[in-house]
């Protein structure tokens, strides 16, 4: 099956991310509690009062409740901003043109066309715009809404804080007092890494919607599939009743026909 | 005192794969500003990658591997490498490493030459890391196993 295959391409590649992602935050969480965090916007929420939901859809249907259920999630999670400005970033055309026909949310941006063939140079772009907003408009903060990959036949919607980022706490700490070193300084690898950090969960994002995507795809293809079968079982029955109900019909019909000239 | 530890655990990731996961006697790591090596009890550390060869010694065993841009995190016995691509030293093609460095030696004199449209930092990028992956394999060609 098509979709089975997809579904294998894209879990081996999430699987494959998952690990680079974990220890990235570790390392950035070791550097963020040790370095003077306090001068680094993209650790510290703005004050601005607005904040950006992300919302990852994908570019096309038939996937069951994939789609509807972000975005359902999504608007749900709006009111929990009461207060609050919140501006709306598409990413997938399902998102786009669920939004374009509703004028009372406020959808900054989107970012289309990219699902067929992904990459982490994609990642990349939207990780530029997002970060661009969040430090241009002094947001408090950046939330992603996407699909979040269980197995092919599990997805959970979650929402994720993106920005600012949170630095996971370390379980041991008396060794984090030990003085490091740095090579170049510690500011400059400090900026690269957390610039990295968020392109690489931007990626992991789109890793887990996508599998998420082909996961829900499958599932509803296979339910149409037995439906389908279902339908047709159904009426291969009662076409083989009609046919045998008007061939006992003409039999008795001849049988009758030839007992009247007999008599 | 307690006894010190001899050996680091070393792990190498990329976007792609979890590439290494062991325990090693020795590490020797391209950074930013010059090449270094790492022995147990080294002391803590964080740099940037620039794209280069990193080897490392399991017992009498040398193994080695074309990193391209990333970072490395050296925190008591543990190293961690995350690098955006990683190849072993015997996966790498020589005549597609070739053909690379050649392509992006092209893009660089066109870009000198004044022809538009050339990201010169990502060609400059490309060139590195073919850089690398040949000195990889050419390093792997003289000291086999």
């Amino acid at each position: 099956m098509v979709s089975s295959a997809k579904l294998r391409k894209a879990e081996r590649s999430l699987l494959q991310a998952r690990p680079y992602s974990d220890k990235m935050m570790e390392v950035v969480s070791s550097l963020a509690l040790r370095a003077d965090s306090k001068s680094r916007p993209l650790l510290n929420p703005g004050e601005s009062g607005r904040v950006e939901i992300v919302i990852v859809t994908g570019d096309r249907g038939l996937c069951g409740g994939f789609n509807s259920s972000v975005l359902r999630f999504a608007i749900a999670s709006l009111d929990k901003f009461s207060g609050k400005k919140v501006d709306l970033f598409a990413v997938g055309k399902k998102a786009r043109d669920f939004f374009k026909r509703r004028l009372e949310f406020n959808v900054r941006d989107d970012y289309v066309g990219f699902w067929r063939e992904f990459g982490l140079r994609d990642a990349t772009t939207l990780a530029g715009k997002l970060t661009k907003s969040y430090l241009e408009s002094s947001l408090d903060a950046t939330y992603l809404v996407y699909n979040e990959f269980k197995s092919a036949l599990m997805q959970r919607v979650v929402m994720e804080q993106l920005l600012p980022i949170v630095p996971a706490e370390e379980p041991e700490d008396d060794e984090s007092v030990v003085d490091y070193l740095y090579e170049p300084s510690e500011e400059a690898l400090l900026d690269k890494l957390l610039k990295q950090h968020v392109e690489f969960q931007v990626y992991r994002t789109m890793l887990e919607s996508f599998a998420s995507e082909q996961g829900a795809r499958m599932t509803a293809m296979e339910a149409a599939t037995d439906n389908a079968q279902e339908m047709i079982n159904t009426l291969t029955i009662q076409y083989h009743r009609a046919r045998q109900a008007s061939i006992t019909r003409e039999l008795i019909e001849i049988v009758s026909g030839a007992d009247a000239l007999a008599g | 005192m307690e006894e010190k530890k001899e050996t680091l655990s070393l792990d190498i990731v990329t976007p792609d794969e979890h590439l290494v996961y062991q325990e090693v006697d020795e590490v020797n790591v391209p950074g930013a500003e010059g090449d270094f090596g790492v022995l147990g009890g080294h002391t803590p550390f964080l740099t940037s990658l620039r794209p280069g060869v990193l080897t490392y010694r399991v017992a009498e065993q040398s193994h080695c591997l074309a990193v391209s841009e990333g970072f490395a995190e050296i925190v008591s016995d543990r190293v961690i490498i995350l690098a955006q691509t990683s190849e072993d030293a015997s996966k790498i093609s020589k005549d597609r490493a070739e053909s690379a460095k050649e392509r992006a030696t092209k893009r660089l004199d066109d870009a000198r030459k004044g022809v538009e449209g050339i990201d010169t930092a990502r060609a400059e990028a490309a060139l590195a890391r073919a850089l690398a992956r040949l000195r990889a394999h050419s390093q792997k060609a003289r000291d086999p196993e």
